[in-house]
């Protein structure tokens, strides 16, 4: 019988994987680097100490490393402690874990160990992982986990029949040319980053060729006019580029559900497939410019708790209240946003802009004169800008907090209030002399921030949301 | 199993409030280890200057670079001494609290059922000191309390371990019934929290 009451130590064995683990967490180029930069004075005996001193120190580090590390299970609580120099005690509720692997890699067939892999589901990664322990251990310790955590169980259950998927949306080519031609063409040169590789072949020349019709960089004689053709042509080249890349990635675009999960699938050459469950879905934000507005489509993000967040871009109206139904959420056009921000925030942005230009002003005059008042120019831009953001933001709070705003491109995220992990409220030296907070709702994956709000109406949308996360015990991920 | 759940009417006003009279300050001696590490630093930057005038023969750039890192140290020493002042915790029967923050000021609340694990950290001069740091984590941010005694760091770690626990084993058909859970109905804190340190 295994008495995981007592702390438990994993197997010598675990220092090398500890050591390789360090060794990895340098980075592959930091390695690569390292690698080149031995190799290259591998004749240095100074060197050849150096290597050795590193080597002994990641040593010493895995042998402490091992030693410190002990878990124990003790009145339903998993207790890891690990670290050198600092001892951290971590102290996992059992009916937290969401789930709990036994792997077992080349390294461990071999010497007949296995590694666990804790998850609670709260992180991208995996919580924490034991790296060699024998199988016996990791079965008793799966084995009082699974027993324990409902969650865990739910896991290792056989899953129960799904209801029958169908399909949200998918959208046609002709929708997704417009999604691409609505969107900023820019995306579009990340299809040119392979032709970097071929810099000698394809580059150079054309940087010849520019050399040849501007010889020592005089460009005075290209006349003027040819810039708005050069623009117009650039701005052609990079819409079909980012078509390109649209189609490459999400042709045929669909999105599909059970009711309890969501999948997305898209791709031309390569199909990617991706899936979460409604319950993770955090944050739905949404972003149209004026080119998509006039198009009517909308680019939707799902936050997702962990990995995994989904892009959708070129959704109509109809689509974007069908996403935000399966994520439990209220379609944006019909939520009362009905509460408004401060307009103190123009004069703190104009302020601060004054400032940074009138610095910048003084140090660019030494070198451009008078021209370089022309940094001045922000300032009327920050102050339009401002002013339309502090007119058209509006938020609520219900049963979900949601903002929406509307510069020159507009923008809405919304969250279910029971999604909230932390409330945060927060004041700055200016928002303190006018009586203003900053209210920080945290969720899963992603924070929504509504700022220059009174003090009192920040401090009680923090207890209405308190009180909802505290009183509603539905799942919230 | 049946869900209860209810959507009455609220009086905002009715909710408990984050009271900020009530929020525990953090053990003096925290000043101490935050201002030790500042001194170490300074140590550092001053050895460094020394022996950069030394190896160069040069004075007076060391001794500019030095002043302004010594001018950097001093304020960041006074800046820490009075974020130390400040943080301050509050735990109530749901949720645990952190305030912070001297330019900005800060209050982040954690319900305890969105908590994921909590623990107890200790680095070298918090262990000289006999101080520790409790860390909160949840799905999203983390919480970390620290210039803690040890004993104290302990005994809320039990606590919110508990609580956080708790929460997800209760059944949700008895919580309304069963469960004094309620923020609307009562936060009162039936935990004494440890005595605040004698300023």
């Amino acid at each position: 019988m295994i008495d995981l009451s007592q702390p438990q130590r994993q197997s010598p064995l675990a220092i090398v994987l500890l050591g390789l683990r360090a060794l990895r967490s340098l980075g592959v180029v930091q390695l690569a680097v390292l690698a080149l930069f031995l190799a290259r004075g591998a004749a240095d005996g100074r060197l050849v100490v150096i290597g050795v001193l590193v080597v002994g120190l990641f040593t010493v580090n895995s042998v402490l490393s091992w030693w410190r590390y002990t878990f124990q299970l003790v009145d339903g609580e998993l207790v890891v402690t690990r670290g050198v120099l600092r001892v951290d005690r971590l102290t996992i509720a059992v009916g937290r874990i969401q789930s709990i692997a036994i792997e077992q890699e080349l390294l461990h067939r071999m010497t007949d160990l296995v590694k666990v892999v804790v998850d609670t589901a709260g992180s991208a990664q995996a919580e924490f992982t034991i790296d060699a322990i024998p199988r016996p251990v990791a079965d008793e310790l799966q084995r009082q986990v699974t027993v324990r955590s409902p969650v865990a169980r739910g896991v290792a259950a056989v899953e129960p029949e799904r209801p029958a998927e169908r399909v949200v949306f998918q959208h046609t080519p002709g929708r997704l040319a417009v999604a691409a031609l609505t969107t900023s063409p820019w995306a579009g040169l990340a299809l040119l980053a392979p032709l970097l590789a071929f810099d000698q072949v394809l580059i150079e020349p054309i940087r010849n060729e520019l050399s040849a019709v501007a010889p020592d960089g005089d460009v005075a004689n290209v006349g003027w006019w040819l810039v708005p053709i050069i623009g117009a042509a650039v701005v052609v080249f990079v819409s079909l580029l980012n078509l390109g890349r649209v189609f490459l990635a999400d042709w045929q675009l669909a999105l599909r559900t059970d009711s309890t999960t969501l999948r997305r699938t898209s791709g031309l050459l390569s199909r990617t497939s991706s899936t979460s469950s409604v319950a993770r879905i955090q944050v739905l934000a949404s972003s149209r410019n004026p080119l998509q507005r006039r198009a009517g489509l909308h680019d939707l993000h799902l936050s997702n708790a962990g990995q995994g967040d989904m892009h959708l871009i070129g959704c109509r109206d109809d689509e974007f209240a069908a996403t935000a139904a399966i994520a439990g959420l209220t379609a944006v056009d019909d939520l009362a946003l009905d509460r408004r921000v401060q307009p103190a925030e123009i004069w703190l942005r104009v302020r601060n802009t004054f400032v940074v230009a009138a610095a910048v002003s003084a140090g660019a005059s030494f070198l451009v004169g008078w021209w370089a008042l022309l940094a001045f120019v922000a300032v009327p831009a920050v102050w339009w800008a401002t002013w339309r953001h502090v007119r058209t933001h509006r938020w609520s709070v219900g049963a979900e907090f949601a903002t929406s705003s509307r510069v020159v491109t507009s923008s809405t995220q919304q969250a279910l209030i029971r999604k909230t992990n932390v409330v945060r409220v927060t004041r700055s030296i200016f928002e303190r002399r006018r009586g203003l907070a900053r209210i920080e709702v945290a969720t899963a994956a992603g924070t929504i921030t509504v700022g220059m709000i009174p003090i009192e109406e920040a401090d009680a949308v923090r207890d209405v949301i308190l009180h909802g996360v505290e009183t509603d015990h539905r799942s919230w991920m | 199993m049946s869900e209860r759940f209810t959507n009455e009417p609220m009086v905002v006003d009715d909710l408990p409030r984050l009271h900020h009279g009530a929020f525990v300050s953090v053990d003096p001696r925290y000043v101490r280890g935050q201002l030790a590490g500042l001194a170490g630093s300074a140590v550092v930057v001053a050895g460094i200057a020394v022996v950069v005038s030394w190896q160069s023969g040069a004075v007076l750039w060391p001794a500019i670079v030095g002043g302004v890192l010594v001018f950097a140290l001093v304020a960041s020493a006074i800046l820490a001494a009075l974020e130390a002042r400040r943080i301050a915790y509050q735990l109530r029967e749901h949720d645990l609290s952190l305030r912070s923050g001297v330019i900005r000021h800060r209050t982040e609340t954690i319900p305890f059922s969105r908590i994921q694990h909590v623990s107890v950290g200790r680095g070298v001069i918090e262990r000289f000191l006999g101080l520790a740091t409790l860390e909160v984590s949840s799905a999203g941010p983390d919480i970390a309390v620290p210039g803690l005694s040890l004993a104290d760091a302990e005994r809320i770690k039990q606590v919110v371990a508990e609580r956080a626990g708790v929460d997800d084993e209760t059944p949700d058909d008895q919580t309304p019934d069963d469960e004094p859970a309620g923020r609307g109905r009562d936060a009162r804190n039936d935990w004494a929290p440890p005595t605040p340190p004698a300023s």
